[in-house]
Protein backbone atom coordinates (compact mmCIF):
# COMPACT_ATOMS: atom_id res chain seq x y z
CA UNK A 1 0.00 0.00 0.00
CA UNK A 2 3.00 2.32 1.41
CA UNK A 3 5.08 0.94 -1.75
CA UNK A 4 2.13 1.99 -3.91
CA UNK A 5 1.62 5.65 -3.11
CA UNK A 6 5.25 6.02 -2.98
CA UNK A 7 5.26 5.21 -6.55
CA UNK A 8 1.61 7.48 -7.43
CA UNK A 9 2.81 11.12 -6.04
CA UNK A 10 -0.79 12.70 -7.46
CA UNK A 11 -2.43 9.88 -5.06
CA UNK A 12 0.30 10.35 -2.42
CA UNK A 13 -0.53 14.39 -2.35
CA UNK A 14 -4.67 13.74 -2.47
CA UNK A 15 -4.03 11.49 0.78
CA UNK A 16 -1.80 14.08 2.42
CA UNK A 17 -4.35 16.24 2.00
CA UNK A 18 -7.31 14.08 3.38
CA UNK A 19 -5.09 13.69 6.25
CA UNK A 20 -4.54 17.06 7.34
CA UNK A 21 -7.89 18.13 6.19
CA UNK A 22 -9.70 15.69 8.54
CA UNK A 23 -7.46 17.18 11.49
CA UNK A 24 -9.36 20.28 10.60
CA UNK A 25 -12.57 18.62 9.80
CA UNK A 26 -12.77 17.07 13.48
CA UNK A 27 -11.80 20.87 14.96
CA UNK A 28 -13.84 23.05 12.71
CA UNK A 29 -17.11 21.23 11.83
CA UNK A 30 -18.13 21.03 15.52
CA UNK A 31 -17.59 24.19 16.35
CA UNK A 32 -19.02 25.96 13.82
CA UNK A 33 -22.31 23.44 14.00
CA UNK A 34 -22.89 24.33 17.61
CA UNK A 35 -22.32 28.29 17.52
CA UNK A 36 -24.38 28.68 14.29
CA UNK A 37 -27.53 27.07 15.66
CA UNK A 38 -29.84 30.05 16.92
CA UNK A 39 -29.29 30.94 20.31
CA UNK A 40 -32.19 30.58 22.95
CA UNK A 41 -34.13 33.09 22.72
CA UNK A 42 -33.62 34.19 18.67
CA UNK A 43 -37.12 34.93 16.83
CA UNK A 44 -37.43 34.80 13.03
CA UNK A 45 -39.07 38.70 12.27
CA UNK A 46 -42.51 39.33 12.47
CA UNK A 47 -44.01 40.37 8.92
CA UNK A 48 -44.11 43.89 9.78
CA UNK A 49 -40.27 43.61 11.13
CA UNK A 50 -39.32 41.81 8.23
CA UNK A 51 -40.63 44.49 5.77
CA UNK A 52 -39.12 46.88 8.01
CA UNK A 53 -36.07 45.51 7.33
CA UNK A 54 -36.17 45.58 3.09
CA UNK A 55 -36.98 49.27 4.17
CA UNK A 56 -33.53 48.96 6.42
CA UNK A 57 -31.34 47.69 2.77
CA UNK A 58 -33.51 49.28 0.31
CA UNK A 59 -32.11 52.71 2.07
CA UNK A 60 -28.79 50.67 2.60
CA UNK A 61 -28.71 51.35 6.30
CA UNK A 62 -26.19 48.77 6.29
CA UNK A 63 -23.62 50.53 4.48
CA UNK A 64 -22.72 53.13 7.80
CA UNK A 65 -24.49 51.13 10.48
CA UNK A 66 -23.22 47.79 11.41
CA UNK A 67 -25.13 44.88 13.29
CA UNK A 68 -21.95 43.38 14.98
CA UNK A 69 -20.92 43.67 18.71
CA UNK A 70 -16.93 42.63 18.87
CA UNK A 71 -16.01 41.42 22.42
CA UNK A 72 -14.41 44.44 23.50
CA UNK A 73 -15.24 45.94 26.71
CA UNK A 74 -15.17 49.44 24.70
CA UNK A 75 -18.05 47.76 22.27
CA UNK A 76 -19.96 46.09 24.92
CA UNK A 77 -19.81 49.16 27.63
CA UNK A 78 -21.53 50.73 24.37
CA UNK A 79 -23.79 48.53 23.12
CA UNK A 80 -24.56 45.88 25.26
CA UNK A 81 -23.47 41.68 25.80
CA UNK A 82 -21.25 40.99 22.06
CA UNK A 83 -23.03 39.85 19.52
CA UNK A 84 -23.84 35.56 18.84
CA UNK A 85 -22.89 33.28 15.93
CA UNK A 86 -26.38 31.87 16.83
CA UNK A 87 -28.48 35.44 16.97
CA UNK A 88 -27.85 35.30 13.02
CA UNK A 89 -29.46 31.91 12.34
CA UNK A 90 -32.47 33.44 10.76
CA UNK A 91 -30.71 37.06 9.07
CA UNK A 92 -31.50 36.00 5.44
CA UNK A 93 -29.00 38.06 4.15
CA UNK A 94 -27.28 38.92 6.87
CA UNK A 95 -26.63 42.87 7.69
CA UNK A 96 -23.41 42.44 9.33
CA UNK A 97 -21.61 45.79 7.72
CA UNK A 98 -18.11 46.33 7.36
CA UNK A 99 -18.43 50.19 8.36
CA UNK A 100 -19.41 51.85 11.23
CA UNK A 101 -19.73 55.58 9.56
CA UNK A 102 -22.60 55.72 12.18
CA UNK A 103 -23.09 53.43 15.60
CA UNK A 104 -23.81 49.70 15.54
CA UNK A 105 -27.57 48.75 15.66
CA UNK A 106 -27.58 45.34 16.37
CA UNK A 107 -28.81 45.97 20.22
CA UNK A 108 -30.51 49.17 19.42
CA UNK A 109 -33.77 48.19 20.14
CA UNK A 110 -32.67 47.90 23.75
CA UNK A 111 -31.45 51.84 24.31
CA UNK A 112 -33.96 53.43 21.67
CA UNK A 113 -37.22 53.91 21.45
CA UNK A 114 -40.18 54.43 19.11
CA UNK A 115 -40.60 57.99 19.61
CA UNK A 116 -36.94 58.69 19.54
CA UNK A 117 -36.50 56.92 15.82
CA UNK A 118 -39.57 58.72 14.83
CA UNK A 119 -37.93 62.15 15.56
CA UNK A 120 -34.60 60.99 14.66
CA UNK A 121 -35.37 59.43 11.23
CA UNK A 122 -36.83 62.95 10.13
CA UNK A 123 -34.32 65.24 11.50
CA UNK A 124 -31.44 63.14 12.86
CA UNK A 125 -29.76 66.54 13.86
CA UNK A 126 -32.69 67.35 15.85
CA UNK A 127 -31.81 64.81 18.19
CA UNK A 128 -28.25 64.44 18.08
CA UNK A 129 -26.70 68.03 16.86
CA UNK A 130 -23.07 66.57 16.47
CA UNK A 131 -24.84 63.93 13.98
CA UNK A 132 -23.77 63.60 10.01
CA UNK A 133 -26.77 61.56 9.07
CA UNK A 134 -28.97 62.67 6.75
CA UNK A 135 -32.65 62.57 7.28
CA UNK A 136 -34.82 60.21 5.53
CA UNK A 137 -38.13 62.06 5.27
CA UNK A 138 -39.43 59.74 2.35
CA UNK A 139 -40.26 56.87 4.85
CA UNK A 140 -43.03 58.71 6.42
CA UNK A 141 -44.89 58.87 2.74
CA UNK A 142 -43.38 56.07 0.58
CA UNK A 143 -45.88 52.54 1.70
CA UNK A 144 -44.05 49.45 2.81
CA UNK A 145 -44.26 46.88 0.29
CA UNK A 146 -46.05 43.62 2.49
CA UNK A 147 -46.43 41.07 -0.27
CA UNK A 148 -42.20 41.25 -0.67
CA UNK A 149 -42.25 41.06 2.85
CA UNK A 150 -44.79 38.18 2.82
CA UNK A 151 -42.93 36.26 0.07
CA UNK A 152 -39.31 36.27 1.60
CA UNK A 153 -41.43 35.23 5.10
CA UNK A 154 -42.82 32.12 2.96
CA UNK A 155 -39.26 31.80 1.17
CA UNK A 156 -37.74 31.59 4.80
CA UNK A 157 -40.02 29.34 6.23
CA UNK A 158 -40.36 26.70 3.62
CA UNK A 159 -36.90 26.69 2.04
CA UNK A 160 -34.72 27.25 5.00
CA UNK A 161 -36.86 25.87 7.72
CA UNK A 162 -37.22 28.76 9.67
CA UNK A 163 -39.57 28.03 12.43
CA UNK A 164 -42.95 29.92 12.13
CA UNK A 165 -45.88 28.84 13.70
CA UNK A 166 -43.93 26.53 15.74
CA UNK A 167 -42.71 26.77 19.75
CA UNK A 168 -39.15 28.37 19.88
CA UNK A 169 -37.74 28.19 23.31
CA UNK A 170 -37.36 31.61 25.29
CA UNK A 171 -34.28 32.69 27.93
CA UNK A 172 -36.73 32.07 30.79
CA UNK A 173 -38.15 28.62 29.66
CA UNK A 174 -40.88 29.76 28.17
CA UNK A 175 -41.80 29.26 24.45
CA UNK A 176 -42.98 31.92 22.11
CA UNK A 177 -44.59 31.74 18.79
CA UNK A 178 -43.68 34.32 15.63
CA UNK A 179 -46.96 33.81 13.52
CA UNK A 180 -47.02 33.73 9.69
CA UNK A 181 -50.38 34.58 7.49
CA UNK A 182 -51.63 31.87 5.67
CA UNK A 183 -52.81 34.02 2.51
CA UNK A 184 -51.59 37.30 1.52
CA UNK A 185 -54.75 39.16 2.84
CA UNK A 186 -54.49 37.73 5.93
CA UNK A 187 -51.03 38.95 5.70
CA UNK A 188 -51.65 42.53 5.41
CA UNK A 189 -54.29 42.35 7.81
CA UNK A 190 -51.47 41.14 10.43
CA UNK A 191 -49.11 43.65 9.07
CA UNK A 192 -51.49 46.04 9.90
CA UNK A 193 -52.46 45.09 13.78
CA UNK A 194 -48.81 45.28 13.86
CA UNK A 195 -48.13 48.85 12.31
CA UNK A 196 -50.98 49.83 15.01
CA UNK A 197 -49.33 48.83 18.20
CA UNK A 198 -46.40 50.88 16.64
CA UNK A 199 -48.46 53.78 15.42
CA UNK A 200 -50.22 54.41 19.05
CA UNK A 201 -46.49 55.13 20.54
CA UNK A 202 -46.01 57.78 17.46
CA UNK A 203 -46.99 61.40 17.02
CA UNK A 204 -47.11 62.64 13.50
CA UNK A 205 -50.32 62.55 12.38
CA UNK A 206 -50.48 62.12 8.50
CA UNK A 207 -48.54 58.60 9.41
CA UNK A 208 -51.02 58.26 12.48
CA UNK A 209 -53.84 58.39 9.95
CA UNK A 210 -52.11 56.46 7.01
CA UNK A 211 -52.33 53.42 9.29
CA UNK A 212 -55.72 53.74 10.28
CA UNK A 213 -56.69 53.60 6.36
CA UNK A 214 -54.86 50.73 5.97
CA UNK A 215 -51.44 51.87 4.81
CA UNK A 216 -48.45 51.32 6.72
CA UNK A 217 -45.47 53.74 5.71
CA UNK A 218 -42.04 52.79 5.49
CA UNK A 219 -41.29 54.14 8.67
CA UNK A 220 -43.65 52.40 11.01
CA UNK A 221 -42.18 48.91 9.54
CA UNK A 222 -38.50 50.33 9.89
CA UNK A 223 -39.12 51.37 13.74
CA UNK A 224 -40.67 47.91 14.01
CA UNK A 225 -37.76 46.28 12.70
CA UNK A 226 -35.16 48.30 15.04
CA UNK A 227 -37.42 47.78 18.09
CA UNK A 228 -36.90 44.21 17.33
CA UNK A 229 -33.16 44.57 17.39
CA UNK A 230 -32.02 43.06 21.06
CA UNK B 1 48.25 21.87 8.26
CA UNK B 2 45.46 19.94 6.07
CA UNK B 3 44.60 22.79 3.20
CA UNK B 4 40.54 22.50 4.81
CA UNK B 5 42.09 23.92 8.25
CA UNK B 6 43.57 27.02 6.78
CA UNK B 7 40.78 27.71 5.14
CA UNK B 8 38.07 27.34 7.98
CA UNK B 9 40.67 30.30 9.82
CA UNK B 10 40.95 32.70 6.98
CA UNK B 11 36.72 32.58 6.95
CA UNK B 12 36.86 33.06 10.43
CA UNK B 13 39.13 36.06 10.80
CA UNK B 14 37.40 37.39 7.69
CA UNK B 15 34.12 37.07 9.04
CA UNK B 16 35.03 37.82 12.22
CA UNK B 17 36.67 40.88 11.05
CA UNK B 18 33.30 41.71 8.99
CA UNK B 19 31.60 41.38 12.05
CA UNK B 20 33.61 43.84 13.89
CA UNK B 21 33.84 46.70 11.30
CA UNK B 22 30.00 46.38 11.61
CA UNK B 23 29.45 46.44 14.85
CA UNK B 24 32.43 49.23 15.46
CA UNK B 25 31.21 51.88 12.46
CA UNK B 26 27.77 51.67 14.28
CA UNK B 27 26.21 54.10 16.44
CA UNK B 28 27.48 54.17 19.85
CA UNK B 29 30.53 51.52 18.73
CA UNK B 30 31.57 49.06 20.22
CA UNK B 31 32.68 50.19 23.70
CA UNK B 32 29.79 52.23 25.37
CA UNK B 33 27.16 49.71 24.55
CA UNK B 34 27.07 46.64 25.83
CA UNK B 35 24.30 44.87 23.98
CA UNK B 36 26.86 45.56 20.80
CA UNK B 37 29.64 43.76 23.17
CA UNK B 38 27.07 40.91 23.21
CA UNK B 39 26.46 40.73 20.00
CA UNK B 40 29.90 40.49 18.71
CA UNK B 41 30.39 37.95 21.39
CA UNK B 42 27.46 36.08 20.00
CA UNK B 43 29.36 36.33 16.62
CA UNK B 44 32.42 35.21 17.42
CA UNK B 45 30.74 32.19 18.85
CA UNK B 46 28.85 31.28 16.26
CA UNK B 47 31.03 31.56 13.58
CA UNK B 48 33.79 29.08 15.02
CA UNK B 49 31.08 26.59 16.06
CA UNK B 50 29.94 27.06 12.12
CA UNK B 51 33.47 27.11 10.62
CA UNK B 52 34.46 24.09 12.83
CA UNK B 53 31.43 21.86 12.34
CA UNK B 54 31.35 22.20 8.76
CA UNK B 55 35.16 21.34 8.58
CA UNK B 56 34.52 18.07 10.68
CA UNK B 57 31.25 17.21 8.14
CA UNK B 58 33.66 17.67 4.98
CA UNK B 59 35.95 15.64 6.48
CA UNK B 60 33.51 12.97 7.01
CA UNK B 61 31.95 13.56 3.22
CA UNK B 62 35.91 12.93 2.28
CA UNK B 63 36.73 9.95 4.04
CA UNK B 64 33.00 7.99 5.15
CA UNK B 65 32.64 4.08 3.44
CA UNK B 66 28.75 3.82 2.36
CA UNK B 67 28.30 0.42 4.99
CA UNK B 68 24.41 -1.19 5.72
CA UNK B 69 22.12 -2.97 4.02
CA UNK B 70 20.01 -1.36 0.85
CA UNK B 71 16.18 -1.13 1.13
CA UNK B 72 14.68 -3.05 -1.77
CA UNK B 73 13.31 -0.24 -3.68
CA UNK B 74 15.43 1.64 -5.42
CA UNK B 75 14.79 4.91 -7.81
CA UNK B 76 16.55 5.47 -11.00
CA UNK B 77 19.15 3.21 -9.54
CA UNK B 78 19.70 5.71 -6.05
CA UNK B 79 19.42 3.12 -3.65
CA UNK B 80 18.39 3.53 0.51
CA UNK B 81 20.28 2.73 3.45
CA UNK B 82 18.38 0.74 6.15
CA UNK B 83 19.96 2.74 8.97
CA UNK B 84 18.69 3.23 12.06
CA UNK B 85 16.74 6.40 12.98
CA UNK B 86 18.98 9.49 14.44
CA UNK B 87 19.32 9.62 18.03
CA UNK B 88 18.02 13.21 18.11
CA UNK B 89 15.64 12.60 15.29
CA UNK B 90 13.75 10.39 17.61
CA UNK B 91 13.95 12.22 20.63
CA UNK B 92 12.07 14.77 18.41
CA UNK B 93 9.70 12.24 17.27
CA UNK B 94 9.03 11.22 20.83
CA UNK B 95 8.58 14.51 22.15
CA UNK B 96 6.23 15.61 19.36
CA UNK B 97 3.82 12.25 20.23
CA UNK B 98 3.88 13.20 23.83
CA UNK B 99 3.20 17.08 22.67
CA UNK B 100 0.27 15.55 20.48
CA UNK B 101 -1.51 13.49 23.92
CA UNK B 102 -1.02 16.82 26.32
CA UNK B 103 -2.60 19.10 23.37
CA UNK B 104 -5.25 16.57 22.67
CA UNK B 105 -6.27 16.14 26.36
CA UNK B 106 -5.25 19.57 27.75
CA UNK B 107 -4.06 21.73 25.13
CA UNK B 108 -6.80 22.65 22.72
CA UNK B 109 -9.80 21.47 25.06
CA UNK B 110 -9.23 23.47 28.32
CA UNK B 111 -6.16 25.10 27.85
CA UNK B 112 -7.39 27.02 24.36
CA UNK B 113 -7.17 30.56 23.36
CA UNK B 114 -10.39 31.93 23.16
CA UNK B 115 -11.17 35.43 22.59
CA UNK B 116 -14.64 35.63 24.72
CA UNK B 117 -11.79 34.71 27.36
CA UNK B 118 -9.66 37.25 26.63
CA UNK B 119 -12.46 39.51 26.65
CA UNK B 120 -13.60 38.22 30.13
CA UNK B 121 -10.37 39.02 31.59
CA UNK B 122 -10.21 42.67 29.95
CA UNK B 123 -13.59 43.67 31.66
CA UNK B 124 -12.84 41.93 34.72
CA UNK B 125 -9.20 43.71 34.57
CA UNK B 126 -11.37 47.01 33.64
CA UNK B 127 -13.85 46.99 36.60
CA UNK B 128 -11.15 45.77 39.18
CA UNK B 129 -9.31 49.17 38.66
CA UNK B 130 -12.82 51.10 38.46
CA UNK B 131 -13.76 49.37 41.25
CA UNK B 132 -10.46 50.21 42.94
CA UNK B 133 -10.27 53.88 41.73
CA UNK B 134 -13.94 55.23 42.41
CA UNK B 135 -14.81 52.93 45.76
CA UNK B 136 -14.94 56.03 47.63
CA UNK B 137 -15.59 58.92 44.92
CA UNK B 138 -18.17 61.66 45.99
CA UNK B 139 -19.06 65.34 46.04
CA UNK B 140 -17.96 66.78 43.02
CA UNK B 141 -16.42 63.82 41.62
CA UNK B 142 -19.42 62.51 41.30
CA UNK B 143 -21.06 65.06 39.97
CA UNK B 144 -18.48 64.76 37.13
CA UNK B 145 -18.26 61.37 36.48
CA UNK B 146 -22.38 61.67 35.78
CA UNK B 147 -21.88 64.59 33.52
CA UNK B 148 -19.59 62.33 30.97
CA UNK B 149 -21.90 59.52 31.88
CA UNK B 150 -24.81 61.61 30.64
CA UNK B 151 -22.95 63.61 28.21
CA UNK B 152 -22.01 59.57 26.52
CA UNK B 153 -25.58 57.80 27.13
CA UNK B 154 -28.20 60.36 27.97
CA UNK B 155 -27.68 63.49 25.93
CA UNK B 156 -29.13 61.48 22.34
CA UNK B 157 -32.72 61.95 24.22
CA UNK B 158 -32.10 64.93 26.94
CA UNK B 159 -29.83 66.89 25.31
CA UNK B 160 -26.92 68.78 26.41
CA UNK B 161 -28.75 71.17 28.56
CA UNK B 162 -30.68 68.31 29.84
CA UNK B 163 -34.19 70.38 28.61
CA UNK B 164 -35.08 66.82 27.00
CA UNK B 165 -34.92 68.63 23.72
CA UNK B 166 -37.83 70.71 22.66
CA UNK B 167 -40.66 67.82 24.95
CA UNK B 168 -39.14 64.83 22.93
CA UNK B 169 -37.84 63.31 26.70
CA UNK B 170 -38.35 64.88 29.90
CA UNK B 171 -37.01 68.42 30.77
CA UNK B 172 -34.14 67.52 34.04
CA UNK B 173 -33.78 70.62 34.65
CA UNK B 174 -37.14 70.39 36.43
CA UNK B 175 -38.85 67.41 38.78
CA UNK B 176 -42.05 67.12 36.69
CA UNK B 177 -44.12 69.02 34.09
CA UNK B 178 -47.85 69.35 34.39
CA UNK B 179 -48.31 67.57 31.21
CA UNK B 180 -46.83 64.28 33.23
CA UNK B 181 -48.74 64.71 36.13
CA UNK B 182 -52.07 65.34 34.58
CA UNK B 183 -50.83 61.90 32.56
CA UNK B 184 -49.97 60.31 35.83
CA UNK B 185 -52.92 61.20 37.21
CA UNK B 186 -55.55 60.04 34.17
CA UNK B 187 -53.62 56.87 34.06
CA UNK B 188 -51.86 55.82 36.65
CA UNK B 189 -48.50 54.90 37.33
CA UNK B 190 -46.42 51.24 37.86
CA UNK B 191 -42.39 52.23 36.83
CA UNK B 192 -40.87 51.02 39.99
CA UNK B 193 -39.68 54.33 40.72
CA UNK B 194 -39.02 52.97 44.60
CA UNK B 195 -37.43 49.33 42.64
CA UNK B 196 -39.77 47.49 42.92
CA UNK B 197 -43.80 47.23 41.83
CA UNK B 198 -46.09 49.54 43.63
CA UNK B 199 -48.70 50.92 41.49
CA UNK B 200 -50.49 54.08 41.69
CA UNK B 201 -53.81 54.04 40.39
CA UNK B 202 -55.62 56.43 38.04
CA UNK B 203 -58.15 58.92 38.71
CA UNK B 204 -60.92 56.41 38.91
CA UNK B 205 -58.63 55.43 42.23
CA UNK B 206 -57.78 58.22 43.70
CA UNK B 207 -60.40 60.41 45.96
CA UNK B 208 -60.21 63.75 47.39
CA UNK B 209 -60.02 63.16 51.46
CA UNK B 210 -61.44 67.38 51.76
CA UNK B 211 -64.72 66.61 48.85
CA UNK B 212 -65.38 62.65 49.60
CA UNK B 213 -65.15 62.28 45.75
CA UNK B 214 -63.46 61.11 43.05
CA UNK B 215 -60.53 63.88 41.74
CA UNK B 216 -62.48 66.52 39.07
CA UNK B 217 -61.16 67.85 36.07
CA UNK B 218 -60.47 71.35 37.27
CA UNK B 219 -58.75 69.91 40.52
CA UNK B 220 -56.42 67.87 38.55
CA UNK B 221 -55.35 70.83 36.58
CA UNK B 222 -54.98 73.26 39.73
CA UNK B 223 -52.68 70.26 41.60
CA UNK B 224 -50.80 69.80 38.28
CA UNK B 225 -49.81 73.28 38.31
CA UNK B 226 -49.37 72.87 41.49
CA UNK B 227 -46.76 70.29 41.69
CA UNK B 228 -45.33 71.41 38.50
CA UNK B 229 -44.24 74.28 39.91
CA UNK B 230 -42.43 73.05 42.90
CA UNK B 231 -45.03 73.59 45.74
CA UNK B 232 -45.02 77.23 45.61
CA UNK B 233 -47.00 78.41 49.11
CA UNK B 234 -49.28 80.96 47.26
CA UNK B 235 -51.34 78.36 45.71
CA UNK B 236 -53.39 77.69 47.61
CA UNK B 237 -55.95 75.86 45.77
CA UNK B 238 -53.60 73.45 44.33
CA UNK B 239 -52.24 72.80 48.20
CA UNK B 240 -55.38 71.73 48.87
CA UNK B 241 -55.97 69.45 46.03
CA UNK B 242 -52.62 68.06 47.38
CA UNK B 243 -53.56 67.96 50.70
CA UNK B 244 -56.66 65.87 49.93
CA UNK B 245 -55.68 63.85 46.98
CA UNK B 246 -51.46 62.94 46.93
CA UNK B 247 -50.60 63.60 50.41
CA UNK B 248 -51.49 60.81 52.00
CA UNK B 249 -48.89 58.41 49.50
CA UNK B 250 -46.50 61.14 48.46
CA UNK B 251 -46.05 62.82 51.97
CA UNK B 252 -47.63 66.34 53.06
CA UNK B 253 -44.55 68.33 51.69
CA UNK B 254 -44.74 66.15 48.18
CA UNK B 255 -41.22 64.52 49.81
CA UNK B 256 -42.62 60.35 49.27
CA UNK B 257 -42.37 57.92 51.97
CA UNK B 258 -40.30 55.39 51.82
CA UNK B 259 -41.85 51.87 50.43
CA UNK B 260 -45.31 53.83 49.12
CA UNK B 261 -44.36 56.56 46.76
CA UNK B 262 -41.60 58.41 45.67
CA UNK B 263 -40.11 61.93 46.05
CA UNK B 264 -42.70 64.06 43.73
CA UNK B 265 -40.49 67.61 44.51
CA UNK B 266 -37.21 67.32 44.05
CA UNK B 267 -34.91 64.34 42.44
CA UNK B 268 -33.53 61.71 44.84
CA UNK B 269 -30.77 58.66 44.36
CA UNK B 270 -33.14 56.06 44.83
CA UNK B 271 -35.29 57.20 41.95
CA UNK B 272 -33.07 58.11 39.26
CA UNK B 273 -31.52 54.78 39.98
CA UNK B 274 -34.56 52.84 39.93
CA UNK B 275 -35.59 54.66 36.32
CA UNK B 276 -32.35 54.13 35.27
CA UNK B 277 -32.45 50.32 36.25
CA UNK B 278 -36.22 50.09 35.17
CA UNK B 279 -36.82 52.44 32.28
CA UNK B 280 -40.02 54.17 32.28
CA UNK B 281 -43.24 55.18 30.64
CA UNK B 282 -45.14 58.25 30.76
CA UNK B 283 -46.73 61.34 28.72
CA UNK B 284 -44.04 61.65 26.86
CA UNK B 285 -43.06 57.82 26.15
CA UNK B 286 -41.18 55.51 26.78
CA UNK B 287 -37.56 55.83 28.49
CA UNK B 288 -35.17 52.11 27.91
CA UNK B 289 -33.23 50.91 30.93
CA UNK B 290 -29.96 51.53 30.68
CA UNK B 291 -29.39 48.24 32.64
CA UNK B 292 -26.03 48.32 31.53
CA UNK B 293 -24.32 51.19 33.35
CA UNK B 294 -22.92 49.99 36.57
CA UNK B 295 -24.01 50.91 39.94
CA UNK B 296 -21.38 53.60 40.76
CA UNK B 297 -22.35 55.39 37.58
CA UNK B 298 -26.20 55.52 37.93
CA UNK B 299 -25.08 57.03 41.55
CA UNK B 300 -22.88 59.12 39.55
CA UNK B 301 -25.96 60.28 36.88
CA UNK B 302 -28.37 60.94 39.73
CA UNK B 303 -26.07 63.27 41.29
CA UNK B 304 -25.45 65.05 38.44
CA UNK B 305 -28.96 65.50 37.63
CA UNK B 306 -29.93 66.39 41.01
CA UNK B 307 -27.13 69.06 41.00
CA UNK B 308 -28.65 70.25 37.70
CA UNK B 309 -32.42 70.27 38.92
CA UNK B 310 -31.05 72.54 41.58
CA UNK B 311 -29.54 74.98 38.40
CA UNK B 312 -26.06 74.97 39.30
Amino acid sequence: MFHWLEKHPFFFAVGVFVVIAFAGLIEIVPNFAQASRPVIGTKPTTLLEQAGRDVYIKNSCNACHSQLIRPFKAETDRYGHYSLSGEYAYDRPFLWGSKRTGPDLHRVGNYRTTEWHENHMRDPKSVMPSSIMPGYPWLYTNKTDINTAYATQLTNAQFFGVPYNKPIPMKDGSTAVVKMAGSVAEAHKMALEEAKEVVSRMKDQDVKDAVANGDIPEIVALIAYLNSLK
Amino acid sequence: MNKLYLWGIIITIAMLGATYATVGYQKGGLNDDIVNMLAIAGAVALVIITVFVVIKYVRQMQTDQATGELADESWDNIGEYKNPVPFGWAIMFLGTIIWGMWYFIIGYPVDAFSQIGQYNEEVAEKNAKFEKEYANIKGEKLVEMGESVFLAECVVCHGANADGIDGESADLNRRIDEESVKYVINHGSNNKLLGTEMPMPDRNGLFNANTGALISDAEIDAVAKYVANGFPADDKEGAAVFAGVCSSCHGADGRGMAYVAPNIREYTSELIVNVLTHGKKGAIGTMPSLERLNAKQKEAVAAYVISISKGE
